[in-house]
């Protein structure tokens, strides 16, 4: 048995429908959400239905949650995912060319990179990775995710999150030569 | 425990970027030792990695509003308990009063778009916007 899931007594309260466990389940995993799904989707508005959708999944699997069999962050990191993806596919069914929103790759000649440029070319740079390297990337970077559970997430071994990542922050590197090598 | 080649500690560099309390914690003890016989080489690879680190991290994204988490605490599950108590005329009343201060509130944190600290605004946004049904079974 390995280490205690820190969610599983709070989760355990939501299912009574503890109002004060309700919000604090809101407190904890919104950000999140709203952080993983903004970075796979790259827009907030599909975010937030991404962070609704997920919270009904939340209401509905805490009476059933069995706790022991896997750690509930791990498990909702997943749904998150597989919601994003829905949305993906969605677009790339409608425009199967370029990913949206690719306008503008790089500086003009004449003017620095502000802060804001800088934030829009990550952006871009990240959703034109392939699928499995931005996900990575998001768990480990920005969700923070250790080696092991971001793999588990995955359904991949860690040697595979490694290679993942290596590659993903190698194109990054590429896509923002000009910011990050000197 | 295992030493560390140059290679190796490059390809973690490359790929959990240049904060080492960041790698996996298997190899964390390995890379101290190779940063301390190697400084130059260590600290040049790190370096490189936290610039692709900071570029990253410039992409802020947008904190939850108080519309989305309204929306979610009302499918959220409430207890049986809870509805009773809301439908005496007692906590009507404290709900009415804790609706009309939970609109000034927001109101307040809505005009407040500047922060970029989602955890802090949904935090706060959550004191502020309980539906009253969902404030029931706190201290009950």
């Amino acid at each position: 048995m390995g280490e205690a899931d820190p969610d599983e007594e709070l989760l355990a309260r939501v299912a009574e429908g503890d109002p004060a466990a309700v919000r604090a389940m809101v407190g904890r995993k919104l950000p999140r959400l709203m952080s993983l799904a903004q970075r796979m989707l790259g827009e907030a508005a599909e975010a937030e239905d991404v962070a609704q959708e997920a919270f009904l999944r939340i209401w509905k699997q805490a009476p059933r949650w069995q706790p022991g069999r896997a750690k509930f962050d791990t498990w909702l990191h997943r749904v998150a995912l597989n919601l994003c993806y829905d949305r993906l596919r969605r677009r790339r069914e409608i425009v199967t060319e370029d990913p949206p929103e690719q306008i503008d790759s790089g500086p003009g000649p004449d003017r620095g990179l502000q802060a804001q440029d800088v934030a829009v070319r990550v952006s871009q740079a990240l959703a034109r990775l392939p699928d499995r390297q931005r996900e990575a990337i998001v768990l480990c970077h920005y969700q923070e995710l250790g080696n092991i559970e971001a793999a588990a997430v995955m359904g991949v071994s860690v040697e595979a999150l490694e290679s993942l990542l290596g590659r993903g922050r190698r194109a990054l590197r590429v896509a923002l030569a000009d910011m990050v090598e000197r | 425990m295992a030493s560390m080649t140059q290679e190796r500690f490059e390809a973690y560099a490359e790929a959990f970027g240049g904060d080492v309390s960041r790698w996996p914690a298997e190899a964390r003890e390995a890379a101290a030792l190779l940063m301390a016989e190697q400084p130059a080489m260590t600290n040049g690879a790190l370096a490189r990695a936290g610039r692709l680190d900071a570029a990253l991290d410039a992409w802020r994204t947008a904190p939850a509003g108080a519309t989305l988490i309204g929306r979610i605490l009302d499918t959220a599950p409430r207890s049986r308990r809870g509805w009773r108590l809301w439908l005496s005329p007692a906590v009507l009343g404290a709900g009415l009063a804790a609706a009309c201060a939970a609109g000034v509130i927001v109101g307040v944190q809505l005009s407040d778009r500047a922060s970029d600290a989602s955890e802090v605004a949904v935090a706060n946004t959550l004191s502020a916007v309980s539906s009253p049904s969902l404030d029931l079974g706190e201290g009950a």
